[in-house]
């Protein structure tokens, strides 16, 4: 049984695919970053803020000032480039990776699904040959070009894919999305200004469609992608998709682009070495086809396996916690929930002194930036981790004991605002961890 | 069958991309037929509410300028006192149009200029700084005393040091009346240049509109500096002023009951009260379109959201009241009546909360003043 299962990933394909993805993906990063850079997001997220909400076990990533973010991004862009042109490029991958992880990691209000599917790609990434044609690298060295690969190098791409789409459609299959369409029914009146559709927003039942439809969509594309037959179809509805999704809700940013790009490596060698085609002078074909081969595959295919079971099991660590999942966030990021609830709060906390019984109010954009604080409203860790942050600022600022208490107001999917945490806690007593967090108060319909 | 299925979902998908996509040239097909009309509800904000606000903002310019005037021929108690009048007229008419901070008045940084509350984002504790609804009054003696001052300088200094801070100081401050007579060229000539440059600042506005009012109306959109966006959003940054550096903060809510009296707005003419009622009362009157039944509290209730409105409309109504039970100076008041401030400034939180999470996402509006991505 090992046997067929390791013939099937280790039997050699085009590396074709793998070409065009390392293309498509520099060429989108390059423009993503620098789009990030122009909008002046370098400075306004990672420069201006004072305070920032770091990942639990990365809190050693500091931001590293105006020069020094902006020359990460110099860096991190060059990288995108050479991917591109594929220069140097297990170095380049190495350092995209490292690079944008790092940026990304430096506060978790920023974070997005796609830059975690970025990051995601970017290591895998520096693991695979697709810098054997087409390529700067094998220009300087013809030696190294090869025409195959060995086909786990592109399935393992198609499962990263894959995963993102049927956990996304899986993460619809909620009452308030099928039976509601909620947060369809909130977002959508709010787009009458798109021509000829419209007027039709207002309508329930255009905002049923949309929420059936974009649950069936991510469900089932992937197989009709896999599916030689209906593929080319399959990939036409994913244009059709994305760019609706692009159209209806611009404020996704690059999602919509990369979806579309990645989705590129669902089509044949075949496909892919006409899509070539027009570097064909570029690339000088080898005269025979030559197989890449990993000296040690067995090990790469032994990891490999545990990076697709994490990858499977990441997104089901919700069923761990108890409560309500879109109420409490616990086990809602890294697992491709993406445009599935429309939250607000409004956090309200004071600071007491244990000792003195000193009372102050504080005034959260002295400390956050907007976004900051809009994020760290709804979602519960990062409540504790800015509550820690004040009772360390006023521990400067003199006081002995200081407790913080919040008192915080949450709307989930057009439901009325309700308090949202336990306001008699201490937070700043309260540890950050991964176990169930006792003070956020359970959800009521 | 399967490919059928997909051919007949691609081609349903193309036409909805198709209709989203094509440019129809401009904005035809009313939207009322299917639902709420949101031009024509803000072709009214424009017209019934912001624009006629900006002229009458002009007018009492002109009022306060003439009373001004007569003040600074033969300052006196009753020259003061008719000036004191016009002052506030002008002072209650900004409240007026201090939710309209977008657009022209946001390119004209109207409220820094006219009216200072030293920033959300300001630690309003910060020692020796001057920080809320401050007065810069050395600035100001430095300003009439050594001349060349450039009220466009981009500096908290510069900001506390004209405006209606500058004039409530000047007309209202201390020996005002004594001042002037000791000094009176350069110090009426800063009143005069501070008077026209608020008069040059609500003309600029005034006349801005005339041509941001085609925009403005035609964008429907609900993003980040949109008109609609732009609206709810002055709901939570207005309340979250009244909050802070118009009750809350210098009644001590950020430094422990510490009050701080001469931080409430206008507090030599000891009308904070007023002009927070007027504040939040324009704020409703902006909520409801002044009850025009073209406000964004009718688009609410078109989206199904009736009680929500109902209870929004009512908290304003508290709000004002319990506002109102606080007898003017605040200044006095914040120490003189601490239960009846507390109570109103409970009743703010309530509504700010209201505004900020349940009306902006029923009304699909971010709470945020930069533009990000998000999913």
């Amino acid at each position: 049984m090992t046997g067929i299962n390791a013939n099937r990933f280790t039997r050699p394909a085009s590396i074709a695919p793998l070409i065009t993805f390392r293309i498509a993906f520099g060429l989108l990063m390059f423009a993503s970053l620098l789009r990030f850079w122009w909008r002046g997001w370098v400075t306004d997220i990672y420069v201006l803020p004072q305070f920032h909400f770091t990942y639990q076990g990365f809190e050693w990533v500091r931001p590293l000032g105006n020069t020094g973010m902006h020359a990460l991004f110099a860096v991190v862009l060059l990288a995108a480039l050479f991917i591109t042109i594929g220069f140097l490029y297990r170095i380049s991958a190495i350092v995209f990776f490292l690079g944008f992880t790092y940026i990304e990691l430096i506060d978790v209000t920023t974070y997005l699904n796609h830059y975690y599917f970025i990051s995601l790609v970017a290591f895998l990434m520096i693991w695979l040959p697709a810098n054997r044609r087409y390529a700067v690298d094998t220009l300087l060295r013809p030696g190294n070009r090869r025409t195959e690969v060995p086909a786990w190098c592109i399935q393992v791409l198609i499962f990263q894919i894959s995963a993102v789409y049927v956990f996304a459609g899986l993460a619809k299959l909620n009452a308030d999305w099928l039976l509601d369409a909620q947060p369809m029914r909130t977002w959508l009146p709010a787009k009458t200004h798109l021509p000829l559709a419209g007027p039709f927003m207002y309508k329930p039942w255009v905002a049923y469609l949309f929420s059936w439809f974009g649950a069936v969509y991510d469900l089932f594309i992937v197989f009709f992608l896999l599916n030689k037959r209906t593929r080319v179809y399959a990939y036409g509805v994913v244009l059709i998709f994305h760019i609706a999704t692009a159209v209806f809700f611009p404020g996704i940013g690059m999602f919509p682009y990369v979806m579309m790009t990645a989705s590129l490596i669902f089509f044949s060698g075949e496909f892919h070495e006409r899509l070539l085609g027009f570097l064909r002078g570029f690339s000088m074909k080898p005269e025979q086809n030559s197989v890449y081969r990993y000296s040690k595959q067995k090990i790469f295919l032994a990891v490999l396996g545990v990076y697709v079971a994490i990858q499977i099991l990441l997104p089901l660590r919700f069923l761990l916690y108890p409560g309500h999942l879109f109420w409490t966030e616990e086990g809602y990021r890294f697992s491709w929930r993406v445009m599935l609830m429309e939250k607000a709060g409004n956090a309200y906390f004071t600071v007491k002194d244990q000792t003195s019984r000193a009372f102050f109010v504080v005034n959260n954009a002295e400390f956050l930036t907007p976004l900051q604080e809009k994020m760290m409203s709804t979602q519960p860790d990062l409540i504790l981790k800015y509550a820690h942050h004040l009772a360390e600022i006023y521990r400067q600022r003199g006081m002995q004991h200081p407790e913080v208490y919040g008192e915080i107001y949450v709307t989930l999917n057009g439901r009325r605002s309700r308090l949202f945490v336990d306001s008699t806690v201490n937070l700043a007593a309260q540890p950050l961890g991964w176990e169930h967090y006792q003070w956020v108060l359970p959800y009521q319909k | 069958m399967k490919k059928i299925s997909l051919v007949a979902i691609a081609a349903f998908l193309s036409a909805t991309v198709f209709f989203a996509c094509s440019k129809s040239g401009g904005s035809d097909g009313p939207e009322t037929a299917q639902g709420f009309d949101k031009t024509a509800m803000l072709t009214a904000y424009a017209d019934n509410l912001i624009i006629p606000g900006y002229t009458a903002m002009q007018q009492q310019l002109v009022g306060l300028k003439a009373a001004s005037d007569a003040f600074l021929a033969a300052p006196s108690g009753a020259t003061q006192a008719t000036l004191k009048q016009a002052y506030t007229a002008a002072h209650l008419q900004y409240e007026r149009v201090a939710a309209f901070q977008f657009g022209p008045a946001e390119t004209a940084l109207l409220d820094i200029f006219v009216n200072f509350s030293g920033g959300l984002d300001y630690n309003f504790n910060t020692s020796g700084e001057l920080t809320g609804f401050s007065v810069d009054s050395v600035t100001i003696e430095k300003n009439i005393t050594n001349g060349g001052y450039n009220f466009q300088d981009m500096t908290r200094v510069s900001f506390y040091s004209q405006g209606f801070p500058a004039l409530d100081y000047l007309y209202f401050g201390p020996n005002a009346i004594d001042k002037l007579n000791a000094s009176p060229v350069k110090r009426k000539q800063y009143i005069n240049d501070v008077l026209a440059r608020l008069k040059s600042l609500a003309d600029k506005v005034a006349g801005d509109w005339q041509a941001y009012r085609a925009g403005f109306i035609n964008n429907t959109k609900t993003d980040v500096g949109s008109p609609i966006g732009s609206m709810v959003n002055q709901f939570a940054y207005q309340l979250d002023l009244l909050k802070g550096p118009r009750i809350g903060w210098p009644f001590g809510k950020q430094s422990n009951g510490m009050v701080f009296a001469s931080k409430t707005e206008a507090y030599f003419a000891g009308i904070s009260g007023v002009l927070a009622v007027e504040n939040v009362s324009s704020l409703k009157k902006v909520y409801t379109n002044n009850g025009s039944g073209k406000g964004l509290s009718d688009y609410l209730v078109a989206l199904g959201k009736t009680q929500l409105n109902t209870d929004v409309i009512a908290q304003f109504d508290l709000v004002t009241a319990k506002l109102g039970a606080v007898q003017d100076p605040l200044s006095a008041a914040l120490t003189s009546n601490p239960a009846a401030v507390e109570a109103a400034y409970k009743e703010i939180q309530k509504l700010l909360t209201l505004l900020k999470t349940d009306v902006a996402s029923a009304a699909g509006v971010q709470i945020t003043y930069m533009d990000n991505d998000g999913d």
